[in-house]
């Protein structure tokens, strides 16, 4: 009997526990050892000591708050227009008309696709020798192709932005677009015999029951941009870079000193994308209820 | 107080033709039933008036102005759905008092008029509930509170009381008629179920394939229904083809005597009608008697409700719960003149 409840309370347990060995192990491992060289746990090349000097170097060193600020506007600035150009895609597409369906189908081809097809793709269209530019030039609109605005390798991060919205946008768009579908078009109508206005039914209807859609992606659209490396590596310019740049460049190099610093760096990373993540979603709790 | 005129309304959707060449005329405070099966264009008209669908054809309005042209927003004719009734991401309160919010009314006097329809519909001190909170009773009389709070020309109520259990039904059915007759709001209703419509309003359209059949009071439907349809759809189907000749009419069972001034179709080919709490199954004199033969009988505890072979015709009569008769047995009854209803010939036989 007693042997029968031990084998009922472990039954949950034993069944999560390839999963949680999993994150236990490669996550959790990875963590430690992470946290570990971030204070000068690294036997490898003789540290032994522990310290925050590394944090310390880090935190003190001209390019951090400027490339902490680069990450965060990416971030926002990203998530921001995603949510907004999402919302407003979702607006069009919720109505049958003729051609939807393939409108919304190609509105959700991005999904599937690598980001770093979209970044290759992203230079050969708007860098200065891609197809806009010597459109451009084929227009008279510009002289040379020289003329054309710099949006590949610049401080401001384009091409970046670009490559973000083109994958982000339809991922925060099919919640929203599914949303208003499964809410059909009687609250709207309900609305509009009341006298409702286009606006107001959207300040006061619509948005409103799009808001938890938009807020619980558009959390995960924030958290991934802000922790993302590829991108950046590829279309930014070297100085200033992101966060998680830097620390994969400290990561990469040869010198393995620079380890402890480039742990460091993630670990910031970190600790601040859970403090705004936390911040955003009380906020979102809070925009919710309100 | 609106005085609502529809104008030859008619919609197509593709080849299917919705509502085809609607004319009626509902005065100001009063209270309309569209009655009819599902699909045959009750909505559909509905959202006409509304402005949610443009018609193909006709016109709408609203003492005596044109609503084509009109946008929904600015018609003031409110309408109350059957489901989705009330905003989700709102408490009672702001539903209630959302189509003066999008007016512009001031914020204190939204509270205070909020207040003043929740008392109205029964629901004081409701203001903080959420939607989700509410029965379903309650979330209707809620919506009809944030439809009344604006004070429409008309007031629109699709299948109001389609999702209610009965005694819900009969309790709003009350609030509705009582509240309308109060306000004295021009109101139409869409229902299917026929005793909804004779109970709350004061004049039924019923449609069938688009097509309106009979505008009338709902007492005309039952005494004086226009066709062996409008007669079947309020349950009579007692139907004896005959031929009328002045003040009676040749049946395959004799002839019958009829009131000539109380029935309106010409000599000459007729259905007679007598419906079915209107045969004497126990005849009171020789008038109109004629012997048919009892096919079953269900006793339906107030009443017998007995199934008779008139003339190869399947009718349908009630008589007292005690009336002693076997089925198989032929028996006399009784065609009062004064309930006997002539109706065009069907396929003119």
């Amino acid at each position: 009997m007693n042997r029968l409840k031990l084998m009922e309370k472990l039954r949950v347990p034993m069944m999560l526990f390839p999963a949680i060995a999993i994150i236990v192990v490669l996550f959790g491992g990875g963590m430690i050892s992470g946290v570990g060289q971030s204070v000068g746990y690294f036997p490898v090349i003789g540290l032994n000591d522990f310290t925050l000097d590394y944090y310390r170097d880090v935190l003190t060193d001209d390019g951090f708050m400027t490339s902490l600020w680069l990450t965060f506007r990416l971030a926002f600035l990203s998530t921001l227009f995603a949510s907004v150009l999402a919302v407003a895609f979702a607006l069009v597409l919720r109505h049958a008309f003729r051609g939807s369906r393939l409108l919304t189908l190609i509105y959700q081809v991005p999904i599937p696709i690598p980001h770093l097809v979209v970044a290759t793709g992203i230079v050969l269209l708007v860098s200065q020798s891609g197809l806009l530019s010597r459109g451009s030039v084929a227009l008279g609109l510009t002289q040379t192709p020289r003329d054309f605005p710099v949006m590949v390798f610049d401080p401001a991060g384009v091409a970046i932005q670009l490559t973000f919205l083109w994958k982000e946008v339809p991922f925060i768009g099919v919640v929203v677009l599914a949303v208003l579908k499964s809410v059909g078009p009687q609250y709207e109508e309900i609305a509009r015999t009341l006298g409702a206005n286009s606006w107001q039914r959207f300040r006061y209807v619509l948005f409103p029951l799009m808001l938890p859609g938009i807020l619980s992606t558009s959390i995960i659209v924030f958290a991934f941009v802000f922790a993302n490396y590829e991108i950046p590596l590829l279309l930014g310019v070297r100085h200033p870079t992101t966060l998680p740049v830097m620390a994969f460049r400290n990561y990469q190099d040869p010198d393995l000193a620079l380890r402890p610093q480039a742990m460091a760096i993630s670990m910031i990373l970190a600790v601040v994308a859970i403090i705004l993540l936390v911040a955003y979603k009380r906020l979102a709790k809070y925009a919710v209820e309100s | 107080m609106t005085h609502v005129m529809l104008e030859g309304l008619t919609r197509r959707f593709d080849d299917v033709i919705a509502v085809n060449n609607l004319n009626l005329e509902v005065e100001s405070g009063e209270l309309i039933a569209f009655l009819g099966p599902s699909g045959c264009g009750k909505t559909t008209t509905l959202r006409m008036i509304t402005g949610l669908l443009l018609p193909s054809e006709g016109d709408v309005q609203f003492d005596g102005k044109s609503m084509i042209a009109v946008p929904t927003e600015k018609r003031g004719a409110v309408m109350v759905f059957q489901k989705h009734l009330l905003f989700p991401t709102m408490d009672v309160a702001r539903n209630v008092g959302f189509g003066l919010k999008m007016a512009g009314i001031s914020k204190k006097e939204i509270d205070r008029r909020v207040s003043e329809m929740l008392e109205l519909v029964h629901l004081p001190g409701f203001e903080t509930r959420r939607p989700h909170e509410l029965s379903g009773g309650q979330q209707q009389r809620i919506a009809l509170a944030r439809a009344l709070i604006v004070r429409p020309n008309v007031l629109l109520l699709d299948e109001p009381l389609a999702n209610l259990d009965a005694n819900l039904r009969l309790e709003m059915r009350e609030l509705i008629r009582t509240i309308q007759r109060e306000m004295n709001i021009t109101s139409i209703f869409v229902t299917h179920d026929q005793e909804e419509a004779v109970m709350l309003a004061d004049r039924i359209a019923l449609m069938f394939d688009g097509v309106l059949q009979q505008f009338d009071v709902p007492k005309a439907f039952y005494e004086r229904p226009n066709s062996a349809e409008v007669a079947h759809f309020f349950r009579n189907d007692n139907f004896l083809a005959g031929t009328r000749h002045g003040d009676c009419v040749e049946t395959g069972l004799g002839s019958l005597a009829i009131l000539p001034d109380h029935v309106t179709q010409p000599d000459g080919k007729v259905v007679v009608t007598v419906r079915p709490e209107d045969i004497y199954l126990a005849p009171t004199s020789d008038e109109n008697l004629i012997h048919v033969k009892v096919l079953a009988q269900v006793y339906m505890g107030t009443y017998k409700q007995v199934q008779l072979d008139v003339d190869g015709n399947k009718w349908l009569a009630h008589g007292p719960a005690d009336l002693d008769i076997r089925e198989g047995d032929t028996i006399p009854i009784q065609l009062p003149k004064t309930h006997i209803w002539l109706l065009p010939p069907v396929n003119g036989k």
